[in-house]
């Protein structure tokens, strides 16, 4: 178990700088998510961290040695692609291997620790395949067997789920979180999805235009969102955030109120507005309200809910969920 | 298939036949005669089949020539093909995967190789210059410039498919630059390396003036080169001359027909990406 300790740094690419005095510290065994929209920084900051991407500015320091200018193989981290970047004519057995036999480790070693591996992670079975007659989740677990295998300071994954359906995702979010249980390694993950970020992390840093726009437990993300940005990205729906006159009439410049805290009536409220559009999605179903003087007001109730589309409604916020952002 | 696409594609068949199979059978007739009726050049079967007998003398012709000649041609194809797929996928991956001021010079310099038209004076100048004149191993380096530019252009684009992600695995898993390109890419380029293999070594087994050029010699004699054994410039014999012909055909057609498949797939591959 190692820290990563980020301090101050700077990544451009000739003028164009992408990332701006960016300081992070990853405790020993935690479970590390970057999060953010696309081009970010958040894949640059990770190939930083492996050293596949050199940093323009400042140290990173991998259990507390330096490690800025040290070789990718050197620094003690081990890494999963989106891509799975399976060797295509090796079998699973030889891609899990790979790493020891370049460092030229005896057979007997390799076969050994191959074996522990893929009983980790139940490949056993299919040890003698090659990557292209595996399902994907397969070749993920493939891809993991060739980090753990290692035995890494640091386990660093870039958007490793990304290319698997939707039940298999969730399948593998519950492995891998087992698998940090197991392990008890420090991770750092890669992911556009803020679901995958509240599901699996210990700590959740926000990035947005190269820049750290906060840091922190899911839970403290949700409900102390820092600044408009993060507001309206952890949650789902996203939060309802109004400029202009609705916010200056409550003292601020930006005004927040997530869909699930908003209470609806059909006798009073503090909005009052008429139903767009209904989605039903089983346990909840989220309506778009027209209100006037709003853009549209998203709102979460109830899945069985009889609404209809042309309903007249009263919403409001639930007091002391509301966020306010001067 | 319809009536339309049946006649078609019989047509078609009919006239690759005699395009391709008659020459190669008046070859093979001619090639059965005796001289005097091989002097007549008629498409007529032959009087008397002497195939043997014209194969004996062929082969034991100036003190067993062709026996060497195809030793000679085996080294000079073996070596510079084997060189050619090693240079070429080398130039090819440092072309693609580093992207550096030089490349554009580089790609230049290989697009030129492609276009300029070789001059045979100065490259005999600069041969003899270093003592490489008259030598198997200048014949091979000859064949290697010649060949470089269009197996780099074919090796290039071939791994402009192989993502990226794979190196970046192999340099995380602690490999070296050679280390990647031996046990990842080359691995990797067996369809193009096979289509680079064919195509070279069928033109370098093939090739004529170049060794007339720049490999004279009696000890240095190449396979096309025999085919001068039978002709003269006040007689012919033809009998000999296509039997010797038939027998410089016959590598090159079973390297073609084994591998010809191999050829189509390498061509293609990496023309559209994914």
């Amino acid at each position: 178990m190692s820290s990563v300790v980020l301090s101050n740094i700077g990544k451009s690419f000739g003028s164009l700088e992408v990332m701006k005095g960016v300081d992070l510290t990853v405790e020993a065994g935690e479970f590390c998510v970057f999060v953010g929209p696309s081009g970010c920084g958040k894949s640059t900051l990770l190939r930083m961290i492996s050293g596949l991407e050199t940093s323009s500015a400042g140290q990173i320091f991998i259990d507390g040695k330096e490690v800025t200018g040290v070789e990718p193989s050197a620094r003690g981290i081990a890494m999963v692609f989106q891509s799975y970047a399976l060797y295509p004519h090796l079998t699973v057995r030889e891609n899990i291997g790979f790493g020891l036999s370049l460092a030229r480790r005896p057979k007997a070693e390799i076969e050994e620790k191959v074996k522990q591996t893929a009983d980790i992670l139940q490949l056993s079975h299919l040890l003698d395949r090659k990557p292209k007659a595996l399902s994907g989740g397969q070749r993920q677990r493939v891809a993991i067997g060739r980090a753990i295998i290692r035995n890494p300071k640091v386990f660093l994954f870039d958007e490793p789920l990304s290319n698997l359906d939707a039940s298999l995702r969730s399948q593998m979010r519950f492995e891998l979180t087992e698998l940090h249980a197991k392990l008890g390694a420090t991770m750092i993950y890669v992911t556009h999805d803020q679901v995958e970020a509240m599901t699996m992390a210990d700590k959740i840093v926000v990035l947005n235009g190269g820049r750290i726009e906060q840091i922190g437990a899911p839970m403290t993300l949700y409900n102390h969102p820092a600044t408009p940005f993060v507001a309206g990205f952890i949650g789902s729906p996203k939060m309802n955030l109004f400029e202009g006159e609705i916010a200056e009439r409550e003292g601020c410049r930006t005004y927040g109120i997530r869909p699930e805290h908003i209470v609806l009536s059909t006798m009073q409220g503090k909005w009052q507005g008429v139903v767009k559009h209904i989605e039903r999605l089983g346990a909840d179903t989220i309506l778009h309200l027209d209100v006037s003087g709003l853009p549209s007001l998203v709102v979460r109730t109830d899945g069985d809910r009889p609404i209809a589309v042309g309903k007249m409604l009263f919403a409001s916020p639930v007091a002391g969920k509301e966020h306010s952002y001067v | 298939m319809t009536r339309r696409q049946l006649y078609t594609g019989v047509t078609a068949l009919a006239a690759s036949a005699v395009i391709f199979i008659l020459p190669f059978l008046f070859i093979f007739i001619t090639a059965a005669k005796t001289k005097q009726d091989a002097a007549r050049l008629t498409f007529t079967l032959p009087a008397e089949w002497r195939l043997w007998d014209n194969l004996m003398e062929v082969v034991e012709a100036r003190n067993y020539m062709l026996l060497l000649a195809y030793f000679n041609s085996t080294v000079i194809t073996v070596a510079s093909v084997a060189l050619l797929v090693l240079f070429g996928a080398m130039v090819g991956y440092v072309l693609q995967r580093r992207s550096s001021a030089w490349n554009k010079l580089i790609y230049a310099c290989v697009l030129a190789g492609l276009m300029i038209p070789p001059a045979v004076v100065p490259t005999i100048w600069v041969l003899q210059s270093l003592g490489l004149f008259k030598t198997i191993s200048g014949m091979i380096l000859i064949q290697i410039a010649y060949g470089l530019a269009f197996s780099i252009l074919l090796f290039r684009s071939f791994i402009a498919t192989i993502p990226r992600d794979l190196d970046e695995a192999a340099i995380i898993d602690g490999a070296k630059p050679l280390q990647i390109f031996f046990r990842v890419i080359l691995p990797l380029l067996k369809p193009v390396t096979v289509t680079v293999i064919v195509v070279q070594s069928i033109a370098i087994f093939n090739d004529f003036t170049n060794p007339l050029y720049y490999l004279p010699g009696r000890e240095n004699v190449t396979v096309q080169l025999t085919l001068y054994n039978f002709q003269s410039q006040f007689q012919t014999q033809f009998n000999l001359l296509f039997m010797n012909i038939l027998l410089v055909t016959i590598p090159p057609l079973i390297v073609f027909i084994f591998f010809n498949r191999q050829i189509v797939a390498g061509m293609t591959a990496g023309a559209v990406k994914g």
